[in-house]
């Protein structure tokens, strides 16, 4: 009943919002003939002829495509330097400690735990949604910082999702540049951080100043520990991903290096589905979904 | 009017695509039910499981389309002795990656998206769902030989062929063609002995 207020309240904005958007994709769908879109009849019935040949990129330009140069990377050198060095900070403290916390607490306690950094995570998310105009996105994370706050139970549970199905939008302000055109520059491999770039190094930064941390009067000492939770959290919720990379490729450096322009590219010209990943007659149809009441 | 016009648009194209060519949508939820139930097959050892797999996931795959591209323009300076090589050397580094994760799958489900077709190229959006993840799989397809083929699979924006692409380029750049054959080699032995 309360969500039910709860989102009731939010409706005449979304209403508002929502009838923009999906006029402006209706004039991109029209204006985009001659490719074919056959939505498959039970999953969806989205039918936006979204631009398929951006999507295909060069790959079908006869296959003499230029070696690509997917960021630009004038310090390698220094970066490698820095790689190894993450590298064995990796495997040689953060990873086990990440086992002895997968060994010690169960993995729903871990998942609760990543929960609450992330729901405390939400004025960077908002900010930078706002920042590019993506008013979507915006009220998403707002409904879901309510929902997850109250219901949730201070963001330890994530019933914006698990029951009505609204994902978070993954926003910082190396998307807000990029989205405004700003370029990576050049890749940086920070130490700790990881796979970077000039313009999301910057964007680390900025963003700290949205961390509500940073205005809760902690000490050096506990602020280094609560990152290191949050970072530790991550790590062990992780599938072993980086020692699979590194197991598997001739040049772990070279292939981390290609994913993460290509991933931050992706995430930048973003288009997110949501689908609700709950079945049952009560989560059927989107029903707690404010979103999809007004066709989002 | 305007209602009627779409509708009789978006079935022709249904008409159209329909009979000339099989659906790359159907292709892909082939392949995947095939993989799925070898995965989900509890009598059968992990070995038998990855030679189920590779054997039935070659047919759906263009081996020499993804060779092909992955050397992008460095492809047409190579021998056909060193693209052969090539080629042999990539299938098992590729078998090596991803066959070798064969152990770590714990259940989940594909969700088909939307597939679009152009002439003979067609993108087929599906979602891989598990308990608590959804990761967005794209599969990039071509038209060949009277059958709908795999060439590229994009996972959360990361094309695999981009990426093998990217840092091979890099190498050959840096030691040549002989000089990437000759890593390649050592990985797959590498592989191997595990």
């Amino acid at each position: 009943m309360l969500l039910r207020i709860f989102t009731l309240l939010f409706a005449g904005y979304f209403v508002l919002v929502g009838s923009v958007f999906a006029t402006a994709r209706q004039i991109e769908n029209y204006n985009n003939q001659g490719i074919m879109t056959i939505a498959s009849s039970e999953q969806t019935d989205d039918l936006s002829f979204d631009d398929f040949e951006a999507d295909f990129g060069d790959d079908f330009s006869a296959g003499t495509a230029v070696a690509e140069k997917l960021i630009s990377d004038p310090f390698q050198p220094f970066n490698r330097g820095v790689f190894w060095f993450n590298d064995k900070l990796y495997f040689y403290a953060f990873k086990p400690i990440a086992k002895g916390y997968r060994f010690i607490f169960p993995r729903p306690v871990r998942v609760s735990v990543g929960n609450f950094f992330s729901n405390l995570a939400t004025p960077i998310r908002a900010g930078n949604a706002l920042l590019q105009l993506k008013f979507r996105d915006f009220s998403t994370e707002i409904y879901r910082f309510v929902i997850n706050t109250t219901f949730g139970i201070a963001g330890l549970f994530d019933p914006a999702e698990s029951v009505a199905g609204v994902e978070k939008s993954v926003e910082d302000f190396g998307q807000t540049l990029g989205h405004f055109g700003v370029g990576h520059g050049f890749y940086l491999v920070l130490p700790i951080v990881g796979p970077s770039s000039l313009r999301d190094g910057t964007g680390v930064f900025v963003d700290s100043f949205a961390d509500p941390f940073r205005y809760a009067n902690l000490e050096t000492r506990e602020f280094i520990g609560v990152k290191f939770l949050d970072a530790e959290t991550r790590l062990s919720l992780d599938r072993d991903t980086y020692e699979g990379i590194v197991q598997d490729s001739i040049d772990p450096y070279l292939f981390i290096r290609a994913a993460y322009a290509q991933r931050r590219l992706a995430q930048v010209g973003e288009d997110t589905y949501n689908i609700n990943i709950f079945e049952g007659p009560l989560f059927d149809g989107d029903f707690f979904n404010p979103f999809d009441w007004f066709g989002f | 009017m305007k209602k009627i016009l779409i509708s009789g648009l978006l079935i022709l194209s249904f008409a159209v695509s329909g009979f000339a060519l099989p659906q790359p949508q159907a292709r892909v939820k082939q392949m995947v039910d095939s993989i799925l139930g070898v995965l989900q097959n509890p009598g059968m050892s992990p070995a038998e499981k990855k030679a189920q797999v590779s054997g039935r996931v070659q047919e759906y795959l263009n081996m020499q389309s993804m060779s092909r591209r992955t050397l992008g323009s460095y492809w047409k300076d190579a021998t056909e002795d060193q693209r052969q090589r090539f080629s042999d050397l990539f299938v098992k580094v590729l078998e090596g990656t991803y066959l070798n994760r064969i152990g770590d799958y714990s259940g989940g489900t594909v969700k088909y998206l939307k597939q679009r077709v152009k002439d003979d190229k067609a993108i087929v959006d599906t979602a891989i769902i598990s308990a608590e993840l959804e990761i967005p799989v794209q599969y990039k397809m071509i038209y060949r030989d009277g059958s709908w083929q795999v060439f590229d699979i994009v996972i959360e924006g990361v094309s695999l062929i981009k990426n093998y692409r990217s840092s091979y380029g890099e190498i050959i750049r840096r030691d040549g063609y002989e000089g990437l054959l000759a890593l390649m080699e050592k990985k797959v032995l590498a592989m191997e002995g595990q």
